[in-house]
């Protein structure tokens, strides 16, 4: 049996005293990509931010529990080793080993992708797609593929065991969508890396085929099921609006 | 006060760049090394003469005129043929309370092209000292001279570095100036001359921390066809504070461009720019632009979720703020 990895209990969360997230529970297995799925304001990009500690979302409750220890030291201690890592500031939560992609990542005037790479990692990740940007300062002037790559790579650098993907397919073309997946599975899911995709249309389902799919409305997670095609099917029947009233449920 | 002469007159073949001096803190190298009043080295090539100010006063009579009253310390370079090595000094503050009052002259003679590496800095952190000095630099017909300038103070010093660059027909100048560690008081002012067809390019980089900075820098375009561009950036740390004026007066038919740009780190720093463009002549093309920011928590927070500390994270975005002008 996997063990867990990550663990989040009735987490509640507000931004600008409005509450977002309203009890959410979601649990994650080393090696397992899963998906969430949700529309606009639904809380997706919120639970992806909290998750790495940014401080502008406040939990009023719940935890996030994370299994930071080495494969040595957690062999035969599975669940025990799950810390709360609420109190951990980002990059703390960082070396733990998750990652985040982020939907839309400011630039860094006057600072170099390379740079960065050396300052966060002493892996060299080649990715040929990011050759042509390593040079160039970080997201200024990146276009919306540009910044999906370049975000994909600094996440492989950082050596993670859970990389949350937030909306990594939204304003890639087809074949940029594929060489982006076929990315993922070379250099995370093939190395047993838990992925966590969250997404609002669900195009990239179809290349890195989740375990499990979760679906998020109004703040809370609505829906868990195994096979994606179904929730995708679903979703594109009766549409978001719908999904509480859903057979699958 | 008598000053003490020490020279050693060598021929060199060439010289180890600023930066491995400055690791290494080997100053044998450097031509003119003050330390606190004394002169601790001169070291003068072939075709470079290098001494003292109050030397220069009594030798040269016609050093008089620049140096306006009788030097008690400081520094004459008088450059008559080009090296392939950079000049370099060093005035350097290393006993308590000690109060310099220094008169420096770099005299370049014409169509030669030089690099100078000048440095002043204090030996400990809390050794109050206060230096002051008044330079003039005078650039003849054609030359090209690149000035790095460099400070490194303590965080009790007084600084008041006050220079005047003259540009002749035809000279060009690169400077650079960059305060590694800020004195509790700087005041420092550049004022340039530029004559017939010169151009000048002016770089500052100031950090304040726990320091008050008061910058003006002077452009005066008095030649046809003179040209000017000046880069200000201002890093405004904790509890610093900084006041700059940034001026150029176009009295001929010159162009110039001040780019002023000031960002403030921590919620306890303070800067005041001001650009100031005077135009005195109607076929002179003088413009600004300025800018004081503030680093954005969403580059923070960005950087913080690639394992940056705030520090780091702060460091790095600074380092490209200061990346445009190096």
């Amino acid at each position: 049996m996997k063990e867990i990895l990550l663990k989040i209990e009735k987490l509640k969360v507000k931004a600008n005293g409005k509450e977002i997230l309203k009890g959410v529970n979601l649990q994650i297995k080393r090696g397992e990509v899963q998906a969430l799925l949700g529309p606009n304001a639904s809380g997706k990009s919120t639970l992806a931010q909290v998750i790495l500690g940014n401080p502008k979302y406040k939990i009023t409750g719940g935890k996030i529990l994370f299994n930071p220890a080495s494969e040595k030291i957690r062999y035969g201690k599975r669940e025990k080793e799950l810390i709360n890592i609420t109190k951990f500031s980002p990059e703390k939560r960082v070396k733990f080993g998750l990652s985040l992609v982020w939907q839309s990542s400011p630039a860094i005037k006057g600072v170099r992708l390379s740079q960065l790479l050396e300052k966060i990692s002493q892996r060299k990740i080649k990715i040929q797609e990011a050759e042509g940007l390593l040079e160039r300062e970080i997201n200024l002037g990146f276009s919306g593929g540009e910044k999906k790559i370049s975000e994909l790579l600094q996440a492989i650098s950082l050596n993670p065991k859970l990389v949350i993907f937030d909306e990594i397919d939204s304003g890639l073309d087809i074949k940029r969508l594929e060489s982006v997946s076929k990315i993922i599975r070379k250099e995370l899911i093939n190395k047993n890396v838990s992925i966590l995709l969250i997404t609002h249309w669900g195009q990239i389902l179809n290349y890195l085929k989740p375990d499990l799919t979760n679906v998020i409305l109004g703040g809370g997670i609505i829906c868990k099921e195994k096979d994606y095609k179904k929730v995708l099917r679903t979703i594109k029947k009766y549409g978001y609006e719908k999904c509480k009233k859903c057979k699958l449920r | 006060m008598a000053m003490k002469s020490v020279k050693n007159v060598n021929s060199v073949s060439g010289k180890g760049s600023l930066t491995e001096m400055w690791k290494k803190q080997s100053f044998r190298e450097v031509n003119f090394w003050q330390v606190d009043h004394k002169v601790k080295n001169i070291f003068e090539v072939k075709g470079i003469t290098i001494m003292s100010s109050p030397d220069a006063w009594r030798k040269f009579s016609w050093t008089r005129k620049f140096f306006g009253e009788k030097p008690k310390e400081g520094y004459f370079i008088w450059v008559k043929r080009e090296t392939d090595f950079p000049l370099m000094t060093c005035i350097t503050i290393s006993s308590p309370k000690i109060s310099q009052d220094l008169r420096n002259l770099l005299v370049i003679e014409k169509n030669i092209k030089a690099k100078a590496n000048v440095i002043c800095n204090a030996k400990e952190k809390f050794l109050c000292g206060k230096h002051l000095a008044r330079g003039k630099v005078i650039l003849k017909e054609g030359v090209f001279l690149e000035y790095n300038h460099i400070h490194k103070w303590g965080k009790k010093d007084n600084v008041f570095p006050d220079y005047e660059f003259t540009l002749e027909k035809g000279a060009r100048l690169i400077y650079n100036y960059q305060n590694l560690f800020p004195p509790e008081n700087l005041e420092f002012k550049t004022k340039i001359h530029s004559g017939e067809r010169t151009s000048s390019n002016l770089n500052f980089i100031v950090n304040s921390l726990n320091s008050k900075t008061k910058i003006k820098d002077s452009v005066f375009l008095e030649g046809k066809n003179s040209q000017t561009v000046v880069r200000l950036r201002l890093v405004g740390r904790k509890r610093g504070q900084i006041e700059a004026v940034s001026q150029i007066f176009a009295k001929a038919p010159g162009k110039g461009h001040l780019d002023c740009q000031g960002l403030l780190v921590d919620k306890t720093a303070k800067i005041s720019l001001i650009p100031q463009l005077v135009c005195q002549n109607k076929e002179a093309q003088i413009t600004h632009e300025a800018s004081i920011g503030k680093i954005s928590e969403e580059e923070l927070i960005y950087l913080a979720t690639r394992g940056l500390s705030e520090k780091e994270a702060i460091d790095l975005i600074v380092s490209g703020f200061l990346k445009k002008i190096k």
